[in-house]
């Protein structure tokens, strides 16, 4: 009976043909939401790009991609391996943005570096970027994870255990990280990913598959984000677009405009530059190799990763020419 | 009671009742029950229900079935019926063996069994309609049914809308709809107050005089069994056997006035023999040696009328 | 009026009674909401800036304690500086009555921001949908299986130990393989809503069913009905009123498990909605979207209990 059931739904949502327009997921977060721009102009349409953009919540994305539904999806260089480390192998075509200080660590009033955590609590959602972001920032401050205690929070839920007083600092990303401080008056964030830019790219993802069947149309697609970023980067254009990704999000552009700001949206040109080979955070290479050792330490998942598989710089490259 | 006044025997008839039993033994057997056991598995080992059971009744005939309790006079009529299999011996219905409940054996139940969710008139169709009688043809013998019972106002009323006596009224009327050989009354009258009670005895007699039926019919009234009955059956318990099959002396028709005729005090000083001296020999020693506890006087009373 | 007393057990109300009570079970909550909502000097563990003065880390119309909020007021004071000024305020959490109720009524009213996002009543309308399917589906392969297992011990014993075992499992955790089997769209959503219907459904309609008295289908044999009608003709129309009051409850259940669906797949519906604002700490949007559950569920179960008079005159226990 739970046969017929899936039978039936199946058929409602057949699953995409090579002429059905390209299935991608995104979901709420600033690089991505900015998508919403190139849906509302039609730009996509006009670029002869056929795209069905789906809005999920975040691991709702990964998910549904993980299970064959997507051909393309927004996530991060770290979750794109985390996925693969789980069997789904995908490859990172375009790098949206990084978090330019939209991933925190905020410690409660009175604490104003992480020297001052020392001994201390911190919440954080462990395996997840800004538990990256926090061993990044202790070991410029020369600690290590011995020399705080680790509470494991989820993201949504830091600004709760951030006011609860439990905690000295929590790590989140917005818009977890902005209500916290909001919540904590005079909690102030000691370390952000503008400290550390390259530390989280945003990525659009995608199938090998669709990879290898649709390349032209990703193409003409990573054409149009370098559009959408000129619009959105744009003094005079910008009201419009912030307009336009607020309303996705139900808040008012002037509530908008701070997260725009902690996140570096990238034009070709600029994302172009991530993509060549480098160690360290200033190549989207050398910040996945540095994610891979995380995740592998952490037991997000257990074989190294062959990084490289995972990135093909040569669409941005095309789409340049 | 008045026990310097001496009784005839039971076993004395007049003349029209002993013509009448002999009109009635001549007519064909309707049921005939042959050394019926019914042997329970419980538990603490077997529990012998029934032992030996070996009656007829006669076409046309009122057999009541009195008993104390726990002499199996419910087991024994819902084997009649087919609800419960015996473990030995035999039920004939004009001869054929009964396997299973069957609408040749029409049931009136001492719980109320109208479906709630059928009017009065569907409740009567049921069984018609179940036996493949179409809808026009069911509808129209249940309203003559209802009017045999004088509940033909009540056709579409609903079972909560009528009292008991009226409900089980309905019960008797769908039971015989299926022109039943014989109609099978588990204590119907067991939850009625007295005086509906009184109304249904003589409502079902005017009921069994006008049709063909054959009616047995358990109690543990032995007034109701004497009233009604043509003959009574007597059972006595642990296990239930049959004591004796009286032959009521009271002559037909019969009226309210009866039960202070001499005929019906006999046979009920006959019943009331059987079945209590046997209840008393079981129990009888047990209420003796039972001393009451010494109740504290919960409540100050100064007119000790007690 | 006559004097009765209200408080002997099981006493049954007049009918006006029971409005005027019914009207207040809403009317006292709205009251202790009002007061806590209304009068300062009830709860206000927090002051909401309308001056920040000389305190470079507050900012108009943020929200914090009372005790810092004081030490603010008397440091700016002694180092001779602008003090903060601000008034009681409770958590952003619990919105007054009136921030709910227009929220409520822009809800409404506001079309949606972009084109491609649906108006409230649309996404009311979707959840309304997901909600329906899951429970019909459930119920078409649920009322019959439970009313078999009710009616047949084979059949009770083959299915029941199964679907006990089944129910304990949490069907959100099925989020995931849902969208792997059934895809982005909602397909998943209403397969979370059957799972968490069915395997409760199956157990309570077999055991609704199985409390109907058996002297009713004795009655039906001894009347010469065969096993089949006994099914149709006696057992089905024997606990029809007990099994719609079983689906009422049963719906009720349903709704609670939206919550989980619309977070599978591509997000919408009505909770999506809540979790969103949530999300960003729109709490009177919140409020005003359960608020509007609650109105849809209490207004459905009344009109199914107004049916059910209709459907099931006979039935007494129906009220």
């Amino acid at each position: 009976m739970a046969l017929g059931l899936a039978m039936s739904a199946i058929m409602l949502a057949a699953p995409a043909r090579a002429e059905a327009p390209l299935k991608i997921g995104y979901s709420d977060w600033p690089g991505w939401v900015a998508w919403q721009v190139a849906i509302d102009k039609g730009w996509l349409k006009e670029a002869g790009v056929a795209a069905d953009f789906q809005w999920f919540d975040y691991v709702a994305s990964m998910d549904a991609f993980a299970a064959g539904k997507l051909d393309a999806v927004s996530v991060t260089n770290g979750d794109a391996l985390v996925m693969g480390g789980s069997g789904t192998k995908s490859i990172m075509i375009l790098v949206n943005d990084y978090s330019n200080g939209n991933d925190m660590i905020i410690a409660k009033p009175g604490i104003k570096s992480l020297a001052e955590l020392k001994g201390k609590k911190i919440g954080v959602e462990m395996g997840f970027v800004d538990h990256l972001l926090l061993l990044n920032g202790l070991e410029k401050a020369d600690m290590t994870e011995s020399d705080v205690e680790l509470v494991n929070v989820a993201t949504n839920n830091t600004p709760q255990v951030l006011a609860s007083g439990d905690v000295d600092a929590v790590g989140a990303w917005q818009p977890s990280s902005g209500q916290a401080m909001k919540l904590v008056p005079g909690a102030r964030p000691i370390y952000t990913s503008a400290d550390e830019p390259g530390l989280i790219y945003d990525t659009l993802t995608v199938t090998p598959t669709s990879l290898a069947n649709r390349r032209d149309e990703y193409v003409k697609l990573i054409k149009v984000w370098d559009k959408v970023v000129k619009y959105i980067n744009d003094p005079e254009t910008q009201p419009d677009a912030l307009k336009i990704m607020s309303a996705r999000v139900g808040l008012t552009p002037a509530q908008y405009k701070p997260l725009l700001n902690g996140t570096k949206l990238l034009t070709l040109e600029e994302s172009s530059k991530f993509l060549e080979k480098g160690d360290g955070f200033s190549s989207l290479y050398g910040s996945s190799q540095i994610s891979d050792d995380f995740n592998v330490k952490y037991k997000v998942y257990a074989d190294p990763q062959d990084v490289d598989s995972y990135i093909d710089p040569s669409l941005e490259a095309d789409a340049l020419k | 009671m008045n026990p310097e006044k001496a009784l005839p025997s039971y076993l004395d008839q007049s003349d029209a009742v002993r013509e009448r039993f002999e009109r009635l033994k001549e007519r064909p057997k309707i049921l005939e029950v042959k050394g019926l056991d019914k042997v329970f598995e419980t538990p603490k080992g077997e529990t012998v229900a029934l032992k030996d059971i070996h009656f007829d009744t006669h076409r046309r005939e009122f057999l009541c079935v009195v008993g104390p309790s726990g002499c199996g006079k419910s087991t024994l009529i819902r084997i009649l019926a087919g609800l419960d299999a015996q473990t030995g011996g035999e039920v004939l219905l004009e001869g054929k063996p009964v396997r299973g409940p069957g609408k040749d054996r029409g049931m009136v139940f001492q719980g109320y069994t109208l479906f709630p969710w059928l009017s009065v008139k569907r409740n009567v169709m049921f069984g018609l309609t179940v036996n493949g009688m179409g809808f026009q043809e069911a509808e129209r013998q249940a309203l003559q049914w209802l009017a045999l019972i004088g509940l033909e106002k009540f056709a579409d009323a609903y079972p909560h809308q009528l009292s008991g006596g009226m409900k089980q009224r309905v019960a008797i009327a769908r039971a015989l709809a299926n022109q039943p050989r014989i109609l099978l009354m588990d204590e119907p009258f067991g939850a009625l107050d007295a005086q509906t009670r009184a109304r249904m005895q003589a409502h079902l007699l005017e009921i069994w005089r006008k049709i063909d039926i054959t009616i047995v019919f358990i109690t543990h009234d032995l007034d109701e069994a004497i009233y009604l009955a043509d003959r009574v059956l007597v059972l006595k318990a642990h296990p239930g056997e049959v004591q004796e099959l009286i032959e009521v002396p009271v002559p037909h028709p019969r009226k309210m006035e009866q039960f202070i005729s001499d005929e019906f005090l006999a046979t009920k000083a006959r019943l009331e023999e059987l079945i209590y001296a046997h209840e008393e020999k079981e129990e009888g020693e047990s209420e003796e040696e039972y001393d009451y506890p010494d109740m504290p006087r919960l409540v100050e009373v100064d007119d000790s009328v007690d | 009026m006559s004097r009765t007393n209200w408080f002997s057990v099981q006493t049954e109300l007049s009918s006006q009674a029971k409005t005027v009570l019914g009207v207040f079970s809403f009317i006292l909550p709205i009251l202790v909401w009002s007061i806590v909502s209304y009068v300062p000097v009830v709860w206000h563990p927090l002051v909401q800036i309308t001056d920040p003065g000389s305190v470079s880390y507050l900012q108009v119309d943020m929200r914090m304690p009372r005790g810092p909020f004081e030490d603010a007021v008397a440091e700016a004071q002694a180092e001779g500086q602008a003090p903060p000024e601000g008034f009681p305020a409770n958590p952003v959490y619990l919105p007054a009555p009136h921030e709910v109720a227009e929220a409520l009524y822009t809800a409404f009213v506001t079309p949606p921001p972009s084109k491609d996002m649906p108006w409230l009543h649309q996404s009311l309308w979707h959840s309304i949908q997901v909600i329906f399917w899951g429970f019909f589906l459930s119920s078409a392969i649920g009322v019959p299986l439970g009313v078999l297992c009710g009616a047949y011990a084979p059949i009770s014993r083959l299915t029941e130990p199964f679907v006990e075992f089944f129910r304990y499992l949490p069907a959100p955790a099925f989020g995931a393989l849902a969208v792997a089997i059934l895809g982005i769209y909602d397909g998943p959503k209403i397969a979370i809503i059957f799972i968490g219907t069915f395997f409760q459904q199956v157990l309570i309609i077999a055991n609704t069913t199985r409390k109907l008295d058996g002297a009713l289908a004795e009655a039906a044999l001894t009347l010469g009905a065969g096993n089949l009608q006994l099914l149709t003709r006696v057992v089905v129309p024997g606990v029809l009123p007990d099994l719609y009051r079983d689906l009422r409850i049963l719906l009720g259940w349903a709704w609670t498990y939206l919550i989980v669906a619309e977070l599978i797949g591509t997000t919408s519906g009505i909770t999506w909605f809540i979790t969103q604002q949530a999300r960003y700490q729109h709490f009177e949007n919140v409020y005003a979207a359960i608020i509007i559950i609650g109105i849809i569920g209490l207004g459905t179960d009344l009109v199914l209990g107004m049916l059910a008079r209709r459907f099931f005159p006979w039935d007494r226990n129906g009220k």
